[in-house]
């Protein structure tokens, strides 16, 4: 499953106005909900906070991925917010946090979700791939970065 | 019965993908066709899980979470297909196990002793990254008996359509 195939233009940010962990998640997540793959903005908020609460998604080298399952998701619904001067995510290295992969799935479909999760942390496991989206000026040029790595 | 048939035992690989429910009609109008045993064989992806817990994108109960997740879904699709079979009076055996798709797929092929590994279409062109779709092209490489591509879905579909309900 590619992330080229669940992003489009709408539901990239090159440039993330807030500059704190919820507000960051909502920022994505009003991003996401324009796939229209979201009935409860409310619920989804929920479920990926929930899952922030247990564990920052924040991990290294300035990657985010704040991600959940909701019964709010009729589908998988995927958005990317990149901020160049970075977050304070409370993230794994203790550096801010650059790129933000965010994803709520729906409840019955375990095996996308996790195809697609895997497919953010194999592409962001090269360090040229993700300055490049760092760089971007464009959701244009991101999409076009990731259709390239793909 | 004795099967004296170039194809005795046919094992279906399932991974839930819409590809693989088009496998199934075709292995199952095969296996009554030509009398051969059946079985279906899902394997829940466990190195794909300890792979986001290792990149840290899933905590240890979010892990336990998924692979519980990925074994009723598996269930899920054996049942489904099981069903399929059921319909057209093709008796089928069915597993779920956890591991190493690839690894699981073609220790069972020799295990049971099959002679005919049927599996859906691969994706036309390979995302570079795409694990799921990479364990499939590993099975069709590394499997040991013969393999085939189930293409053509409205095709298969009329196939199985065709074959006597019991």
């Amino acid at each position: 499953m590619r992330l080229s195939d669940l992003l489009t233009e709408e539901t990239i940010t090159v440039s993330l106005t807030h500059k704190d962990k919820q507000g960051i998640i909502e920022e994505l997540l009003d991003l996401a909900m324009k796939t229209g793959k979201i009935n409860d903005r409310t619920a989804a908020l929920k479920a990926v906070m929930d899952r922030e609460n247990l564990m920052s998604t924040g991990l290294e080298k300035g990657i985010a991925v704040p991600h959940a399952k909701s019964k709010a998701a009729n589908d998988l619904a995927m958005s990317l917010g990149i901020s160049a001067e970075g977050i304070d995510f409370a993230s794994a290295d203790g550096k801010p946090s650059h790129l933000f992969f965010f994803l709520l799935a729906p409840e019955t479909a375990a095996g996308p979700n996790v195809q697609v999760l895997a497919q953010i942390a194999r592409l962001t496991a090269d360090q040229g791939f993700c300055e490049a989206l760092k760089s971007a000026s464009s959701p244009g040029e991101v999409l076009k970065i990731i259709r390239d790595a793909e | 019965m004795a099967h004296d048939g170039v194809i005795k035992k046919i094992l279906l690989y399932v991974d839930g993908s819409e590809e693989c429910v088009t496998a199934a009609q075709y292995a199952i109008a095969l296996a009554k066709k030509v009398d051969a045993e059946l079985r279906a064989l899902y394997v829940v992806n466990m190195s794909l899980l300890k792979e986001l817990l290792r990149a840290r994108i899933f905590v240890k109960i979010e892990e336990m979470d998924y692979e519980q997740d990925l074994t009723q879904d598996g269930e899920r699709y054996l049942n489904y297909i099981s069903e399929l079979a059921r319909s057209k009076g093709v008796d089928i055996k069915t597993e779920l196990v956890k591991g190493v798709v690839n690894k699981e797929v073609t220790k069972k092929i020799e295990e049971w002793g099959i002679d005919l590994l049927v599996m859906g279409e691969l994706e036309p062109v390979l995302s570079r990254t795409d694990t799921f779709h990479r364990e499939a092209e590993l099975i069709f490489r590394k499997a040991k008996c013969s393999v085939l591509i189930v293409k053509d879905a409205k095709r298969v579909e009329h196939i199985y359509n065709t074959v006597e309900t019991e």
